[in-house]
């Protein structure tokens, strides 16, 4: 005989009760189902990211100047500014999927907003990294080159000054939009949260979006040495 | 991780308080952020000091320690089932598979200016 499976919260009211989907024994199943489809997810993200590292190396080892050139015309103290955005989202988004474990709607919600805050404040630092790079006439992917000034004088005689620049761009235009994705999560892991959805009983959203940031910032943790610092 | 299901008041519904995953603390998540941290300045001071060929290495060093930390803590692998640890290093895995051949590609080109290769588009 098929019954329904109601999972609530321990410590305190005000939360919804949620019904574990019809196909699961158990709300753990379900739970540990969700979770392993995740890591999977997660693990095509690593593979997605890992080809353009192998681009990186590939390029680097055949063209070091380019990146030299290039990355000396990045500001590694927005980078570093933007590391400490997105670690310290991690941090908070961390703290957030723990308040949900315990079932503390409120705290987990204010956590969620640092998160959200914090990653605004990256990309803002992102847009004006790419509007100054736009400025100086360095666009990615298209013959509309003309680095001026500075930038002309530093890319000048060097092979294929494109060539770190449309890496720099491919590799941090996909991970910003990985950023943005991840705002429009957590805002509606927010709105569901302050209606009380997530609690001891069920959490799983949380729990994957914040496997996700994590993922976002363990990513930007190998981009900027490659990008700002070390090239 | 314990699951007390028990029968409520309706016959075909159950009520289930199980807790599943593992719930950290906020001293462990504080103490890995502030390494973090401490990590993320020491990448920075290093970049400053020419090491030489050692430079990338030592970036990428201190990266991977980084990234390790995050996944350990603040993803819960440390926790996690075998099965999410498996798919997890089985990533770094084909990862790893993917940096060496392309290294090797790399490698055993055997052209020392890069000036003089044919420009790959």
């Amino acid at each position: 005989m098929s019954h329904a499976t109601i999972v609530t919260p321990t410590p305190e009211g005000g939360f919804q009760p949620h019904t574990v989907a019809h196909h699961f024994k158990t709300a753990e199943q379900e739970f540990q189902a969700a979770k392993f489809a995740f890591w999977l997810f997660l693990v095509t993200e690593v593979m997605l990211f890992g080809g353009l590292f192998a681009a990186y190396i590939y390029y680097h080892g055949f063209y070091p100047k380019s990146f030299q050139a290039g990355g000396s015309l990045l500001d590694w103290r927005l980078g570093a500014l933007n590391t400490m955005f997105l670690l310290t989202s991690s941090w908070t988004m961390a703290n957030g999927v723990r308040c949900s474990q315990l079932s503390r709607r409120k705290e987990m919600v204010v956590w969620l907003w640092w998160t959200v805050v914090l990653a605004g404040g990256f990309m803002v630092v992102k847009y004006f990294e790419y509007s100054g790079k736009f400025h100086h006439g360095i666009f990615p992917f298209t013959q509309v080159w003309h680095p001026e000034g500075h930038y002309g004088e530093v890319l000048a005689g060097v092979a294929f000054p494109k060539l770190f620049f449309n890496i720099y761009f491919t590799m941090t235009g996909i991970h910003g939009l990985h950023v943005l994705v991840g705002m429009i999560a957590i805002g509606w892991l927010i709105w569901r949260g302050g209606q009380g959805r997530f609690h001891s009983g069920w959490y799983i959203p949380v729990d994957l979006i914040g496997l996700y940031w994590h993922v976002v910032d363990l990513i930007w943790i190998f981009l900027f040495p490659l990008l700002y610092l070390v090239p | 991780m314990a699951n007390t299901s028990h029968d409520s008041h309706h016959h075909d519904v159950v009520v289930d308080h199980s807790h599943h995953g593992h719930v950290s603390t906020f001293q462990i998540f504080l103490r890995v952020y502030v390494t973090l941290c401490v990590l993320t300045i020491v990448t920075v001071a290093a970049s400053q000091v020419d090491f030489g060929g050692a430079n990338m290495l030592i970036a990428v060093l201190i990266a991977s320690i980084k990234a390790s930390l995050v996944v350990t803590f603040f993803m819960h692998l440390k926790w996690d089932t075998a099965m999410n640890n498996i798919a997890f290093l089985g990533s770094l895995l084909f990862l790893s598979l993917l940096f060496l051949f392309t290294l090797a590609d790399f490698a055993t080109r055997g052209m020392a200016d890069p000036t003089q290769m044919s420009p790959i588009r």
